[in-house]
Parts: structure tokens; C-alpha cells; sequence
């Protein structure tokens, strides 16, 4: 009789797709089912481009901002809408990780670890949610700035050169803050360490100022900040002249991906360690 | 490993390691066991006794510190993905997704299990339908009450049909209704000759009517193991127990010290309630000789009653009485009391 009980054939393990695949499923379910996040988090860019549009709207006199396209806006609103591009993406992408809090206090996350899922399915998955969210609230954030006023003379091709960058960029504030959320297990700490970072980053780089405008110490800083290698290859794509080292940033950017990447791998095994 | 085991576990022991000012903690200290396959074994015990880390080492979510352990035959430490495919697991928290709608967090739970999305329709329709959710299935589980909950915890934890199915303090917090809807549905599982039932519970009420074999565990070391009927005709005689009203544990012992033939003195004394219990050869002589004796020492007390030995009763004698804080003296206090208050009131 109890040899029954072991000879039951148990189910064959999913294929690494599959898994990704329905962990994706679930978190887009979520997502539609509170669209609101997502859409609320738009109001924020359409806020920086009207405003800092206006408050900057001068600087686009300035010999540093090139002429203006004679759409009678002034070039500022060229300058600033792949900032506000890169922005969007930062603040976005410093939220991923609350999804894994939440699922750590449910106890969600005891099931993914329990069952026959590879962990890198259950990172893939989310991150891929994320970056499908990031990719259409950038396609807003293009539609507004065009709204405002602003142009894209790179075309489609310089539209999905930014758009790729700002995937890139995504993909590394998204699995970072995976990382943070897997090690600290708290909303509040999540939050406050992606203010401390989201900040700084933006404004020590180029997604408002050219750095000819501002003291040499930023400019130091700016041009080792991957912000300002997102912001420069993304006005690179939108405005169809890309910057001389557009390829080294492009390096930077994959590199820092992959070992953001790797990082939440790490944490995600470390989080089963600790339990 | 002997082949009619579900579950070997060899000297687990599990240590979590301190932080800051917290010391470290000893959850498991060589733990033994093991789960015949096809039953419904019960790990029982009082808070902090280290069931519940027991199931997440079994389950591959928590590594044991020291020992080893197989289910289904496959190790835990050496073959985690082969333990997984293998078991089910209803964790003290929630499985599902509170902003999907019951059959979508079946299937993809299914799915992620190895099960083909036919095969995973198919199997979340009909769980749903056993577990009396289908008409509930294509609203959010955010909105389901708790019992319902916990009855699409146990059917997320059967879509693959496992061989192993840990089910962590089912009912803890369910209302009498919900936790009696459990308890079917446990007893309904227990009928399947394949499927291995570990449950864990500090409800003596639940293992006595669900589990074909229990372990008692306390402090991460095994007390004792066996049937509840083994275990209740271990104890000889009848238990006796008397309600307290705004007892004096010292003044209760004084009384009670000049009745002859009672064993295992308990006076539990927990703010304004309290309980007396022992055990004696003849309960209809100790009863009358334990009121008189309350009386003439004029200790205030409310119900009176003998019985045979209940599970109640066991855990007692093992946690209570022996476990406890203060071994042979009989006067509770500590841990040990919170448990047992615990499991006369269930």
C-alpha cells in the first residue's frame, strides 16, 4: 500500500520560459488590475516638462543649446525632454523592488521558493513586467514632450535608439532596487535609499544643464554619472546627433545592467539563506 | 532510507544566528523522526517548540544548521529542485495574489509546477469545485474572507499533485465555521491513499481528529511519538480537572495536598483564571475529595469534571508537567503555561 505512495509520477519541470513566462503573467495581471500606479507616476514628467520648460525656458538663448528649431518654443524643451525621459525611468525603476517586499511579508514569496522555479525565472519575470511598463510610460513621456513643443528630428530609428537606452537604464535601477528590497525587506528603507540616490544622480548629470553651465566638480561627477550617459545617448537618438563617446556609455550602461543583474541574483539567494 | 517513509529526518538541528543584541537561537536540536507515507501525521507542540521550522527545512526553504532529512525520498539538502517537484506546501502566510482571481493564481501556480496549460485549467477547475470556491473564481482573492483563503491556500498547494503536502497551522485564526470547513477538507485529502499529509498545529482538538500519528515536539527536541490513541492509553487513569476563580497556586497545593491518590498536579493560575488538573485511579472517589477539600480550605472554583484521557491531557503530561518550569512541582508558569492555556481553550 505505501509503495503507492512513492511511485506517483510527479510532473515534469516547467521549462525555464514557462516559468518566466508565468511569472511575468502574474505581475501584468496585477499591474492592469491597478493601472493607477503607473498612470499617477506620469503626472510627475508632465509636471517637470511644463515646469521646468517654463522656469528654463530662457537658458534656450543660450549659444550652449545650439539654434533654436524656430517652432517657437525655443530649443530648452529639445534639450530637457530626454532628461525628463531618463527621470521618469530613475523614479520609476527605484519602486521595483516593493513588489518583493509585499511578497516576502504575504508570504508569496516562501511559494516561489518552495516550488521547482528557478530563481533567475522569478527575477526575469518581474523585471520584465517592469521594463514592459517603463517602455510605455516612455512612450508617453515622448508624446507629452512633443505636446510641449519639442521635436525629434532622429526619427523612429532615434525614438527606439532612446527608447532602448532607457530600457538599459531600467533594467539597472530596476534590479538594483531589487537587490536593496530582497536585503532590506522594508518599504522604508527602499524608499528613502532611492531618494537619497534619485536626486543626486539627477541633477549631478546632464538631464537639465549642459555641463559648460555648471562648476567643474559636477561636470566631474556628471561625466562619470551613468544618468548623464542615458540622458546624452537618448538626446543623441532624439535629436539625431549623438555624442562623440556614445559608444563607450553604451558599454558602461550594459555592463552596469549585467552586474545589477547579477546583484539581484545574489540577493535573492542570500534572502533564502537568511530564513 | 525505507522505502514505506514519506519523510526520514535525522538529527536536524537548526540554529539562527543572532543579530545585534539577539542572541542566537537553537529553533531545532536534534530532531528525529519519520512520516510513514499515505497518512496524516501530526507535528504538535507549543509556540516556539520548532514545528514550524521543521516544515521549512522539509520544504527546502529554510537549511537545517546540522542533520539531514529526505522526502520523497530525495534529500533535502543534496536534491532541493526534486523535494520541490514533489511537495506541496500551504505556508503560515498567504500563496496567492490578492489582485488575481482564484483560478488565475491556480493555473499559474500550476504552471510554474510543470504542468501543462490544459492539464493546468482543467486541474484549477476542478480544485476549485472541491474546495467549494467555483463560484468565487473569477473574483480577486483580495476580496475572499479568511477561510476561503486558507481553502485556496491548500488547493494552490495540490495543483501538481504532490506526493507531500505541508499544511503549516491550517487554522489558526479561522472562525469555528471556516475551521470546521477545514477540517473536512483535510479529512476528505487523508482519504487519498497517495498523498502524504504533514500537519502542523497547536489546536489539540484538530490533531486528535485528523492525525493518524502525531509527534510531540518541544523546545526543537522530540517528546513523543505515536497514535493518539497510543499516546492517550499511555497515561493510566482519568484525567481530573477543576476550573480556579482568582486562584492562590500556593493556597490550591496546600488544600489539594491532603487528597490521596492524585498524580501530576497542575495549577495553572493566569490573572483572574485558573485550572487544576491531575490524574487518579478513581475519579468518582477524587472528585468529592477534591471539592471538600476546596471547600473546607475556602478556595473559590467552578466546574468539576473527570474524564477519560483526552489529547489535552497528553500534552499536559509531556509539556506541561514534565517541560515545564518548574519540573515535579507541578505549579505552572512561563512558556510551558502559554501553550497549555492555549490548548485548553481549543
Amino acid at each position: 500500500m505505501t509503495a503507492i505512495a512513492l511511485t506517483t509520477a510527479a510532473p515534469s519541470r516547467a521549462g525555464w520560459f514557462t516559468q518566466a513566462g508565468q511569472v511575468l503573467r502574474r505581475w501584468l495581471i496585477a499591474t492592469l488590475r491597478q493601472v493607477w500606479g503607473p498612470v499617477m507616476s506620469l503626472i510627475q514628467p508632465v509636471i517637470w516638462i511644463v515646469l521646468f520648460g517654463q522656469v528654463f525656458h530662457s537658458l534656450g538663448a543660450l549659444p550652449q543649446f545650439g539654434p533654436s528649431t524656430g517652432s517657437g518654443t525655443g530649443s530648452y524643451v529639445d534639450y530637457l525632454v530626454p532628461g525628463i525621459l531618463m527621470m521618469t525611468v530613475l523614479y520609476s525603476g527605484a519602486w521595483a523592488g516593493t513588489g518583493y517586499i509585499d511578497d516576502i511579508n504575504s508570504g508569496v514569496m516562501d511559494q516561489y521558493l518552495t516550488s521547482p522555479v528557478a530563481r533567475s525565472a522569478i527575477i526575469t519575470g518581474q523585471l520584465v513586467q517592469q521594463l514592459i511598463i517603463n517602455l510605455a510610460q516612455s512612450l508617453v513621456v515622448l508624446g507629452i514632450g512633443w505636446l510641449a513643443g519639442a521635436r525629434y528630428p532622429g526619427g523612429i530609428g532615434g525614438i527606439l535608439v532612446a527608447l532602448g537606452v532607457a530600457t538599459l537604464l531600467a533594467t539597472i535601477f530596476c534590479c538594483a532596487s531589487t537587490a536593496v528590497a530582497l536585503t532590506a525587506r522594508s518599504q522604508i528603507a527602499l524608499i528613502s535609499l532611492s531618494q537619497l540616490i534619485v536626486l543626486p544622480a539627477t541633477f549631478l548629470s546632464t538631464t537639465m544643464m549642459p555641463s559648460d553651465l555648471m562648476p567643474e566638480w559636477v561636470q566631474d561627477v556628471a561625466r562619470w554619472n551613468p544618468m548623464t550617459w542615458a540622458v546624452e545617448l537618448g538626446r543623441g537618438g532624439l535629436s539625431g546627433t549623438y555624442p562623440d563617446n556614445g559608444w563607450w556609455q553604451v558599454a558602461g550602461l550594459t555592463v552596469l545592467a549585467a552586474l545589477a543583474f547579477v546583484w539581484a541574483m545574489r540577493s535573492i539567494r542570500a534572502y533564502q539563506r537568511s530564513v | 532510507m525505507p522505502e514505506n517513509h514519506a519523510i526520514v529526518a535525522r538529527d536536524l538541528v537548526k540554529v539562527y544566528p543572532g543579530r545585534g543584541r539577539r542572541p542566537a537561537v537553537r529553533a531545532l536540536d536534534g530532531l528525529s523522526f519519520s512520516v510513514p507515507a499515505g497518512r496524516v501525521f501530526g507535528l504538535l507542540g507549543p509556540n516556539g517548540a520548532g514545528k514550524s521550522t521543521t516544515t521549512k527545512i522539509l520544504t527546502t526553504l529554510s537549511r537545517p544548521t546540522g542533520g539531514s532529512a529526505t522526502v520523497a525520498g530525495h534529500d533535502v539538502a543534496a536534491a532541493p529542485a526534486a523535494v520541490r517537484a514533489a511537495i506541496g506546501y500551504m505556508s503560515q502566510g498567504a500563496s496567492t495574489d490578492p489582485l488575481l482571481t482564484a483560478r488565475e493564481n491556480l493555473e499559474i501556480a500550476a504552471r510554474l509546477r510543470g504542468v501543462s496549460a490544459g492539464d493546468a485549467r482543467g486541474r484549477a477547475a476542478r480544485l476549485l469545485d472541491e474546495f467549494g470556491l467555483a463560484e468565487a473564481s473569477t473574483r480577486p482573492v483580495g476580496s475572499f474572507s479568511g477561510g476561503m483563503r486558507r481553502r485556496l491556500d491548500v488547493a494552490a498547494a495540490l495543483v501538481h499533485r504532490p506526493r507531500v503536502l505541508f499544511l503549516d497551522e491550517p487554522t489558526t485564526g479561522l472562525d469555528p465555521e471556516a475551521r470546521a470547513a477545514m477540517w473536512a477538507e483535510i479529512r476528505r485529502l487523508s482519504g487519498q491513499e497517495a498523498l502524504t499529509v504533514v500537519l502542523t498545529t497547536h489546536y489539540m482538538e484538530e490533531a486528535d481528529r485528523l492525525a493518524d500519528e502525531l509527534l510531540l515536539v518541544n523546545k526543537g527536541r522530540v517528546v513523543v511519538q505515536g497514535t493518539p490513541d497510543e499516546l492517550k492509553a499511555a497515561l493510566h487513569g482519568d484525567s481530573l480537572r477543576v476550573s480556579l476563580i482568582e486562584p492562590d497556586a500556593a493556597a490550591v497545593r496546600a488544600a489539594i495536598s491532603r487528597v490521596a491518590g492524585l498524580r501530576d498536579v497542575v495549577i495553572e493560575a493566569t490573572g483572574v483564571d485558573g485550572v487544576l488538573a491531575a490524574r487518579t485511579d478513581d475519579a468518582s472517589a477524587a472528585v468529592g475529595a477534591v471539592i471538600g477539600a476546596l471547600d473546607a480550605a475556602g478556595i473559590r472554583f467552578g466546574q468539576v469534571a473527570a474524564s477519560h484521557p483526552t489529547l489535552d491531557d497528553v500534552y499536559l503530561h509531556f509539556v506541561g508537567h514534565t517541560f515545564g518550569p518548574s519540573t515535579g512541582s507541578g505549579t505552572g508558569g512561563g512558556s510551558g503555561t502559554g501553550a497549555l492555556t492555549e490548548g485548553v481553550a481549543a
